[in-house]
């Protein structure tokens, strides 16, 4: 057998495709990663704000392209499209063909100057064609690689030798080159994933939007940059016909989607629901007056994590939700838009908007579909990527795999998982060349700063206009080269550019810096970026700090510009008198111990005991109850039809037999010590795992309620009932005359305000079971808003043909079921005919809620992880980690997470696994520097600080006669320095000294 | 208006439901989302206390008896609009059309109905064809003797071998003569070789909104046979 | 009807050896490939033109070709200065009122309040002559007029045309 390659060919440099090339690169994978673009970022770089969290997209998105472009182990190709692939699994060759930029990168400084004497004005594609950019350009501010090209088909030069050439002549850095050409470049690789992303419809066909005819009829697209500070209006809307900010607007839903016969695309886009109600949050919040938002749509489909809560609130700030399709928007005064409307009961309505958004779908685009077509890869019935439910991220060639919006519409996190599952897939292919073909970083010996006095360097970012336009960036800058100490300082459009890291380091080295404050964004997400230029330039990257001038004053502060300069200043002042006492910390690292615990033996835990196990890694996988397997014991099938017993079996049989897997039924966890690369549990038989990661796989429950007679009558079931009865007795519904499904039953309530995800999709395949087994049953749903996202959509649409009748409810009317002498009765009033329904159902089937398990709290602070408000487990960051917990080594798949079906389970547990792996595939992993350390002379070993320390990192050491700490456990949390009576612990850094200085700088004028 | 009824289903009696989906499975009727987007592009929509999606949710809640006594079907002009925006693309022109249909001829508007069987003895307002051939006869005449710039007019009928053959919607012989006139000049100044037929001339063609099928075909069979037996290439018609 | 024709010959599957054609499409057609002359010039005081979309001829018929080809006549023959469009229009005009056989049908205060929204359409851009090429509704949107007290007149294609005429 051939050797493997352990490299990885990723096709899109969107968000999934960014985040599985991250995956595999840290760990022990090369990634050459195609993009057809100028720049890496895709889709989510034009995003002005992400929902449910409202984080700035490029704000989150920015320092994982930076780190992409700055990846040892990954080889960004720009301009570059995958033309050919030809071998097998393991040993693929790809050929890639490199478009010219004509702009040599390595010797672009990315200073505009060639951009502003370019002559020729060209529609500006990032912006959706609403600005001009020129035909030399940046596709965005923070583009990485943050270098410019040349648009070969505008170029004047280009098409006519001999005129023009401006750019060449004003380049400082004699970085245009009109000789460029095509390059091939052939590839040798293990893998390949695909993440070529989602292109928004084009409503041109739909006549009757108006769109491309009233100029103030947009699309989602073209509102976020209007909506975005890098956008054609800087973040103030303006309504395109008179660059009025508009006061009044309207989103329509569903354009391009739920539609078998104009736009011929009859799946859910999944994510407009959302993000229409966040533009409408946004466009609020940017508004310099009252804006009136208005959503028309059809089914409100909010059935993510922190999405009903997001739908309640915006309601609740009065944005105006109508439950109707417009059939044609018409002009009114003043290039304004009138819109009439029928509300549920046919009563019509006019209103007048001063603006339109289109809430367009997401398709494959025609590039994107080239590309599949090229590779011979199966396409579904919706010119998406076919995958399946069981194994989600593969397509039907064998080592090509899929992520992101290309399979199906899905929003980030979900895109993002996958990237996870997807470089799961690779490695599991690929793990014996783990190692083999990766480079190793080397930073350069770092200088020995001791008996230096202060050379600080301090850097104020503008962060685009998110800062600039609250606060004098310059004025800050000029004040921060007269604070002590501070020998440099200058202000830079944004900080985290690949051009102004490079060009810090370079300072940092030529002005030999000994300490550098960045005053920019959060350090929240940009600190890791700038310590490791510090790294990079040969210094301690302890040598830092980081004055929060954007989320802690220019957001918070916009309205007084003056009082936000000012408190800019004092925040600068502040981080330099700290950076001034800051020294040198280690870089500690632990040996890892490699092996895995599992707690939850359902597909979810199963799956990625197995991800680890295939790959060697011994994993110990805990259950709860008797046997493995979980709720999917009682699923009949998921909803592209697949049968789950087989699938379970196979599952149960593998772990069970597999020989890197220990299980351990009627068991659960005990106590966690430790963490990450060196945990101790203690299992309720008092056995103990030692194991580098944790994946927390626990499930949930169903709600069991004490409504609609359950419990009562013995033809009321729910959901999961009918499934089990379906599987054991099927024939016992050949006589049913009628069954009713209701939905929402314990979910979207004030008690449990979420989506439980999952119900619409199962009800309704169950009750086109129930009509395969008897097709004269009358079925009715009655329902709130049918969540079918995605390709579901096609299950609800198979329903209605099925002849099943879905009728419509609100909370405040709900359905009345009672019992007459043996008959169950339902009485619902339908809004349509306006008129009330009594129903005689043989069978009433209750669609109840995933409601979080008791002992999910308990766990979670075994782990120190946390649960949100609905209970179920919180991941570290809802967009961009959702696999991973604020604690290190800790990762959750499943519906402990969140309600969601088989399909989104296996892809989180895969993505679980990945990140399990990239630890447990290191033998070191680095540890926390900023660690406590105890003066001896000042211990009295009272005890409080190893009784506070949430790690069990403090002992009281006869020995030593003090407490110890050890190192590879503690994490910096300070705890102990709180609790410590004598003042005999400090954590370096941010110790008294430092703190003390930086109070006083505040202090100072 | 329909007063505001309780709807008992203990079993659902959908029998125009069921009839629609036999006959005319391509109108969709069971894909409706109830999303009201034909109610805001019909303008029917509230006349007979009906509009198009409220139709639909009768019949698929079969409410037969109610539809079937509704005159919404004769407010509805089947004109589509709703089709054409529909998701779903629904086709409750169709669907109106099997209604219409299934009306006893003695419950229709009565006009109309007259209007579609006189069109199947000739045509829609029942002038005797020989009316017709001499009212072109006589229009023409004035013509030639008032307008000396068109005396060389031609209006020919049943002329074998004609390029095109051309209707004529009844109207104007009967009751507006000379709007004949300019379609006539027109043709002539374009040098177009036509005619007319003096049967089965009548352009309108009221069998389409009747309901019954084979009204239609009949009147349209017989129109291509005239057209086909004087050999013409081309059939055009005027509205 | 055009659609009676079109879909009746489509539908019953009627053989049938000729082609069958809009006298709208054919007007265009000899226009462009200059077999009619026309000129606007008589057209000196301005007046304004809206059409019709007949909802057989076009939404049901041909599309927003044949409209495209109205258009185009109308304005050679008025001067493409004196065409007003309404909105909606082509393919997702709305309907007069008076297809579906309505005039026929009796019903007539249910048939002027669904005209009405025809009648507001055209009364928006204040035209002066509206043209429809259907009988229909050049019946109804005549009756509209009247009844919702409109200035403008209702007309047939051909009679502009012919004024038209260059010969």
């Amino acid at each position: 057998m051939r050797l493997k390659k352990g490299t990885v060919l990723v096709v899109g440099g969107g968000i999934s495709g960014v985040q599985a090339a991250l995956d595999l690169a840290d760990s022990g994978f090369y990634v050459h990663l195609v993009e057809r673009q100028a720049a890496i970022g895709g889709r989510m770089s034009q995003l002005d704000k992400t929902f449910p969290t409202n984080d700035c997209s490029a704000c989150i998105l920015s320092p994982k392209l930076v780190e992409c472009g700055r990846h040892l182990n990954i080889n960004l190709l720009t301009l570059s499209e995958l033309t050919e692939l030809e071998g097998e699994p393991g040993n693929f060759k790809a050929t890639v063909i490199q478009h010219p930029r004509y702009v040599d990168m390595s010797k672009c400084i990315a200073c505009g100057l060639c951009a502003e004497k370019c002559p020729k004005k060209v529609p500006d594609e990032f912006n959706l064609g609403l600005n001009k950019r020129k035909a030399i350009y940046l596709t965005y501010p923070q583009a990485v690689p943050l270098k410019y090209a040349i648009d070969e088909k505008r170029c004047i030069y280009l098409k006519k030798p001999g005129r023009c050439g401006f750019c060449a002549e004003v380049c400082p850095a004699g970085a245009i080159n009109f000789e460029d050409r095509d390059m091939e470049h052939h590839l040798e690789v293990g893998s390949v994933i695909l993440s070529p992303g989602f292109s928004a419809f084009d409503p041109k066909s739909l006549d009757f939007t108006g769109y491309g005819q009233f100029p103030n009829v947009v699309t989602s697209m073209e509102f976020e940059r209007l909506l975005s500070p890098s956008g054609p209006c800087m973040g103030d809307i303006e309504r395109p016909s008179d660059q009025k900010e508009p006061r009044r607007i309207a989103w329509l839903q569903c354009i391009g989607s739920r539609d078998i016969n104009r736009a011929c695309r009859g799946y859910c886009s999944s994510v407009c629901c959302m993000y229409a109600i966040k533009q409408a949050v946004i466009a609020k919040e940017h508004a310099h007056g009252p804006l009136e938002a208005s959503i028309f749509f059809m089914d409100m489909r909010t059935h993510g994590k922190e999405f009903e809560a997001y739908y309640n609130r915006a309601r609740n700030e009065g944005i105006k939700f109508h439950r109707s399709r417009v059939h044609t928007i018409f002009p009114g005064k003043n290039e304004n838009l009138i819109l009439r409307y029928s509300d549920e009961r046919g009563n019509l309505l006019n209103k007048e908007f001063d603006m339109v958004v289109l809430s367009v779908g997401l398709e494959l685009d025609k590039a994107g579909l080239e590309l599949v077509s090229r590779l011979g890869i199966e396409l579904d019935h919706d010119n998406f990527i076919a995958t399946r439910n069981f194994q989600p991220s593969a397509t039907s060639r064998d080592g090509i795999f899929v992520c992101g919006a290309a399979s199906e519409p899905k929003d980030i996190p979900q895109s993002v998982v996958e990237a996870g599952a997807a470089a799961l897939e690779c490695e599991k292919l690929l793990f014996e060349a783990r190692w083999q073909d990766t480079k190793k970083k080397a930073f350069p010996e770092e200088r020995d700063i001791s008996g230096e006095p202060p050379r600080i360097g301090v850097f104020v970012c503008h962060c685009g206009i998110n800062i600039a336009s609250v606060i004098d960036v310059k004025a800050v800058t000029e004040y921060a080269k007269g604070l002590p100490g501070v020998i440099f300082a200058q202000d830079n459009l944004f900080t985290c550019s690949q051009d102004t890291i490079n060009q810090m380091a370079e300072i940092i080295k030529s002005k030999r810096l000994n300490r550098v404050v960045v005053a920019s964004c959060t350090p929240r997400t940009h600190e890791p970026l700038f310590q490791e230029t510090l790294r990079e330039a040969g210094i301690n990257k302890y040598l830092f700090e980081m004055a929060n001038i954007r989320d802690q004053d220019s957001w918070v502060h916009m309205n007084n510009p003056e009082g936000a300069t000012k408190k800019a200043m004092d925040l600068v002042r502040m981080a330099v008198a700290k950076v001034r006492e800051d020294s040198p910390l280690p870089y500690n690292s632990v040996p890892v111990t490699k092996a895995a615990l599992v707690v939850g033996g359902g597909v979810g835990g199963m799956t990625a005991a197995l991800s680890l196990a295939d790959q060697g890694f011994p994993v110990t996988l805990v259950e709860k109850k008797e046997t493995l397997g979980g709720h999917a014991k009682k699923l009949y099938r998921i909803w592209q039809g697949e049968v789950v017993a087989p699938y379970l079996n196979e599952l149960v049989s593998r772990v069970e037999n597999h020989e890197n897997i220990r299980v351990c039924c009627n068991t659960t966890v005990k106590d966690v010590k430790g963490s990450v690369g060196r945990f101790a549990t203690t299992l309720s038989d008092n056995s103990e795992v030692q194991h580098g990661a944790a994946i927390l796989a626990i499930g949930a429950e169903s709600y069991k309620p004490d409504n609609y007679l359950y419990g009562r009558n013995p033809n009321v079931h729910t959901l999961l009932e009918m499934s089990q009865k379906l599987m054991k007795e099927p024939d016992s519904l050949k006589n049913t005359n009628q069954a009713v499904f209701i939905h929402c039953v314990g979910s979207r309530v004030p008690e449990r305000p979420y989506c439980s995800r999952v119900c619409c999709t199962h009800a309704i395949d169950q009750a086109l079971k129930f009509k395969e087994l008897n097709p004269q049953m009358d079925i009715f749903m009655l329902y709130r808003d049918i969540r079918t996202y995605g390709k579901r959509e096609w299950l609800y649409h198979k329903a209605r043909s099925a002849g099943i009748i879905f009728v419509r409810y609100e909370p405040d009317r709900l359905p009345l079921v009672k019992e007459e002498s043996g008959e169950i009765i339902v009485q619902i009033y339908d809004p349509i005919s306006d008129r009330d329904l009594f129903l005689n159902p043989d069978i009433l089937v209750l669609a109840t809620a995933v409601v979080p398990r008791d002992d999910t709290g308990e766990l979670s602070k075994f782990f120190k992880c946390a649960v949100n408000s609905d209970g179920f487990l919180l991941e570290a960051h809802m967009k961009l980690r959702p696999v991973d917990f604020a604690t290190e080594g800790v990762f959750l798949a499943g519906l402990c997470h969140y309600p969601k079906p088989m399909d989104e389970t296996i892809a989180q547990a895969q993505a679980a696994a990945k990140r399990a792996a990239a630890i447990l595939a290191r033998d070191l992993i680095p540890a926390e520097s900023i660690t406590a350390q105890v003066d001896p002379k000042k211990c009295t070993r009272c005890s409080v600080c190893s009784r506070v320390c949430p790690y069990g990192a403090i002992s009281l050491s006869d020995d030593a006669g003090t407490a110890v700490v050890d190192i590879s456990l503690c994490k910096g949390c300070g705890a102990c320095v709180a609790g410590c009576r004598s003042d005999a612990i400090i954590l370096k850094n941010l110790d008294n000294l430092g703190i003390m200085e930086e109070v006083e700088a505040l202090f100072m004028e | 208006m329909p007063k505001k009824a309780n709807v008992k289903l203990k079993k659902i009696k959908a029998k125009i439901k069921e009839h629609i989906n036999e006959a005319v499975p391509q109108s969709n009727i069971n894909y409706c989302l109830t999303c009201g987007l034909c109610v805001s592009g019909c303008p029917a929509s509230g006349l007979e206390g009906l509009d198009p999606r409220k139709f639909l949710r009768l019949i698929v809640l079969g409410q037969d008896e109610e539809i079937l006594g509704t005159d919404w079907i004769y407010s509805c002009t089947m004109c589509a609009r709703c089709k054409y925006a529909c998701p779903m693309g629904i086709d409750i022109g169709r669907i109106v059309y099997e209604l219409r249909g299934m009306r006893p001829k003695d419950k229709r508007p009565p006009n109309l109905q007259r209007s579609c069987d006189l069109q199947k003895k000739s045509n829609s307002t029942g002038i005797p064809n020989e009316d017709f051939v001499w009212v072109v006869g006589d229009v023409l005449e004035e013509v030639h003797q008032n307008e000396p710039d068109w005396a060389d007019l031609k209006a020919p009928i049943d002329k074998k071998g004609a390029k095109y053959y051309l209707n004529q919607n009844a109207k104007e012989p009967t009751v507006e003569p000379e709007e004949m006139v300019p379609l006539w000049k027109i043709l002539h100044a374009a040098g177009i070789d036509w005619t007319y037929s003096s049967k089965w001339w009548d352009g309108a063609n009221y069998c389409l909104f009747t309901g019954d099928p084979q009204d239609w075909e009949y009147t349209v069979r017989k129109q291509a046979e005239t057209v086909d037996s004087l050999g013409c290439r081309y059939y055009i018609n005027t509205e | 009807m055009f659609f009676a024709t079109l879909e009746g010959l489509r539908r019953f599957n009627i053989p049938h050896k000729f082609e069958f054609v809009s006298i709208i499409t054919l007007y265009a057609k000899w226009i462009r490939n200059g077999r009619l002359q026309v000129t606007p010039e008589w057209n000196r005081e301005g007046l304004r033109f809206a059409v019709q979309d007949p909802c057989k001829l076009v939404r049901q018929g041909l599309g927003d070709e044949v409209a495209e080809d109205l258009r185009y006549v109308v304005k050679q023959v008025v001067g493409e200065e004196n065409f007003v469009e309404t909105w909606p229009n082509r393919s997702n005009n709305f309907c007069c009122g008076g297809g579906g056989g309505a005039i026929q049908a009796g019903f007539t205060e249910n048939r002027m309040k669904y005209g009405k929204e025809k009648f507001d359409q055209f009364d928006r851009v204040k035209p002066d002559v509206v043209i429809t090429p259907c009988h229909n509704c050049h019946t109804q949107i005549m009756q509209l007029c009247d009844h919702y007290g409109g200035r403008w007149k209702t007309t047939h294609l051909w009679n502009w045309l012919v004024k038209a005429l260059v010969r």
